[in-house]
């Protein structure tokens, strides 16, 4: 729910903050250049000072974004670096715009785990090319996204039922409970920036015509309840949803293919993510994936030497993910202790980030 | 010292598993009673949904001229009817016709399943010290507890949609009604109780004869405000997937959509102002017409 919050945040901001941003990155490169010149000579100084001090990686601190997969990450990196690499990390409370903004302006802190990028894309890019940040991870998650889902009591006894376009056949099977004769498709809330994308694509499998209705639940607690029902009760459920988060893992539930390719970035962000009257003609897509990231901040790179290196080996499998979140809803606990419980239960999935003198170390420590 | 410092509360483990514990047997509950549950209230499903697609697909004129009839019927003043369906002309020329449709019927449906239970109710209340103890905390329940407190509840058993919505307005909304009529009948003179007890009248008599006659103007302040209330509830009926006026200002809101959310929540204001002066007139003519062939 986090996610969906600060995705809806993202998607209404966006627009705002890349004007806002334009004018900041006039004075931002003026500085920047300022500061590129000093901080290079000092770096030259030194990386040839201390070329030999690369196990010892100093402070780093890293922002620990205000969701609970987020959170996890921070907390297994603040862990894995401090125990296995000896580095001294600082968690800075954060989300998605202002950590961006500071990282891209100040270059603090150090290290965004889990940054979502559809929101800050372009100043993001614009930092990349000038060398200011780097990523160092595509998908430190994996199956993380939105997209559309049925549980998984659906999947086993209709296993026929494979892709989106194979549902859209059997209305008969999601009945609503309005009007049995049609099938529900549960949708995005109101007034969230999926809703627009959901209608679209709504009307882009022609499915009015195939005998559904779009059903708006018409808030976060609506769709998370619409969803536990049926999921607890066994009832076929087809709607929208996004993962990592703790109710897909809760309920094991099964993201569909959509059975269609992604149909193009114009389609998507030209027609798809638009008010219906600015999109006349969607076409049928599969959603648009979910860019995330872990970013570091040029000083970072330059200096974290084998805290890097772990960085861009660090990937949790999402239903690895998503048990987490579990268990974190359940226990009601906190980053720092999901990431003892992960790094104890996992060690399969985090040894392999590791060097094994780390790993030894790391686990010791546990 | 240390008691004094720290509440000697619970422990974590404990008031984890107690939470756990309450969640897990409404979870059980759900699983066995939901479907019955669901059953029992499929017909005022039915007849929520037939009655949301008559106002919407009956031809709006034909809607406009039903409205009219009601408001003369209710309050047989031109002025009112007139006012009425300029208002309903308004909404329909921005844009909003369907969703006030969508609504009207919940409003509707509402005020009658509040009114058929809580002036019962509250008359029961009236009658017996000991139901009014046992009534009144559990009206204060359902007047402040914050509605997505029950909301979850409801939709675990009942999903999303109308009935949901439904139940989540009259919890709300039945309060006033039940209270406002209670007091009401305990208001009514003692003598005049006495009078009719002098020429004979037995506790039917004195209840429809008597003492709802007179203690209608409460109970009519009652229903008036059960309408405020369910047409307040209606942005939050909509967070449990309620079609209607809620939706759009649902949607206004988390988009800073100003216009939109004012239409929508004007829109709300009118059929409130037309609810309530309806009734109003409705209320006075009858207690007029009592006054007039009455006794004084």
């Amino acid at each position: 729910m986090m996610i969906g919050k600060s995705l809806l945040a993202i998607m209404f901001n966006v627009h705002k903050f890349v004007l806002m941003l334009k004018e900041e990155f006039e004075l931002m490169r003026k500085l920047f250049i300022g500061l590129a010149v000093a901080s290079s000579a000092l770096l030259g100084l030194s990386t040839s000072a201390f070329s030999g001090a690369h196990a010892k990686c100093g402070d780093v601190t890293m922002a620990e974004m205000n969701w609970a997969s987020a959170e996890l990450m921070a907390n297994i990196d603040k862990v894995i670096l401090e125990e296995g690499y000896g580095c001294k990390v600082e968690l800075v409370a954060g989300a998605t715009m202002p950590s961006f903004t500071s990282m891209n302006e100040k270059g603090q802190p150090d290290v965004a785990a889990e940054l979502w990028i559809n929101a800050v894309r372009n100043p993001l890019n614009k930092a990349m090319k000038e060398g200011r940040l780097h990523s160092v991870v595509e998908g430190p998650i994996t199956e993380l996204g939105e997209g559309w889902w049925i549980p998984p009591h659906t999947r086993k006894k209709h296993p026929e039922l494979k892709t989106v376009l194979d549902i859209l056949k059997r209305p008969d099977l999601f009945p609503h409970s309005e009007d049995k004769s049609k099938g529900a498709f549960v949708g995005c809330p109101a007034g969230w920036g999926c809703q627009l994308a959901n209608n679209n694509l709504f009307r882009a499998f022609e499915m009015e015509k195939k005998g559904w209705v779009l059903v708006d639940p018409g808030s976060a607690a609506g769709l998370d309840g619409s969803m536990s029902k049926a999921a607890e009760r066994g009832e076929n459920w087809f709607g929208y949803y996004w993962a990592p988060t703790a109710l897909i893992g809760k309920y094991n539930m099964v993201p569909l293919d959509f059975g269609v390719p992604f149909a193009g970035k114009e389609n998507w962000d030209g027609c798809i993510v638009k008010a219906e009257q600015d999109c006349a003609n969607p076409k049928p897509s599969a959603w648009t994936k979910s860019e995330v990231h872990t970013v570091i901040t040029d000083r970072f790179k330059k200096e974290g030497g084998a805290a890097v290196t772990y960085l861009t080996k660090r990937i949790v499998p999402g239903p690895v993910m998503n048990a987490m979140l579990v268990f974190m809803a359940d226990q009601q606990a906190g980053g720092a202790d999901a990431a003892v419980e992960f790094l104890k239960k996992h060690e399969a999935i985090w040894s392999k980030w590791v060097s094994s003198d780390a790993a030894k170390k790391i686990k010791k420590a546990l | 010292m240390d008691f004094f410092d720290t509440f000697p509360a619970m422990d974590r483990q404990g008031l984890r598993d107690l939470k756990k514990g309450i969640d897990s047997s409404f979870r059980e509950f759900s699983r066995s009673y939901g479907e019955g549950i669901e059953d029992f209230f499929e017909p005022l499903l039915h007849f929520l949904v037939w009655l949301e697609k008559l106002l919407i697909n009956a031809p709006w004129p034909v809607v406009i001229v039903g409205i009219a009839i009601l408001a003369w019927l209710g309050s047989r003043s031109w002025k009112l009817v007139a006012g009425t369906v300029i208002a309903f002309l308004v909404i329909g020329y921005f844009g909003m016709w369907k969703d006030t449709m969508a609504t009207l019927a919940i409003i509707s449906v509402a005020t009658l399943l509040c009114i058929s239970f809580g002036i019962p109710l509250g008359i029961w209340m009236a009658r017996s010290e000991r139901v009014q103890l046992a009534i009144t905390p559990v009206l204060d329940v359902m007047q402040t507890i914050p509605s997505f407190v029950y909301l979850i509840p409801v939709v675990m058993l009942l999903g999303i949609g109308k009935v949901p919505g439904l139940i989540a307005v009259c919890i709300y909304a039945i309060p006033p009604l039940v209270r406002l009529t209670n007091l009401g009948i305990r208001l009514v003179d003692k003598e005049v109780l006495e009078a009719a007890d002098a020429f004979g009248a037995d506790n039917r008599q004195k209840l429809f004869g008597v003492q709802i006659p007179l203690a209608l103007p409460n109970i009519f302040a009652g229903v008036n405000q059960t309408i405020m209330m369910s047409l307040a509830m209606v942005v939050i009926a909509s967070m449990i997937g309620v079609k209607g006026l809620g939706l759009p200002v649902l949607r206004a809101v988390s988009n800073q959509y100003l216009a939109l959310g004012l239409l929508n929540g004007l829109a709300i204001v009118v059929l409130a102002i037309i609810f309530d002066r309806v009734s109003q007139a409705y209320g006075r003519r009858l207690q007029a017409h009592r006054e007039g062939t009455g006794h004084d």
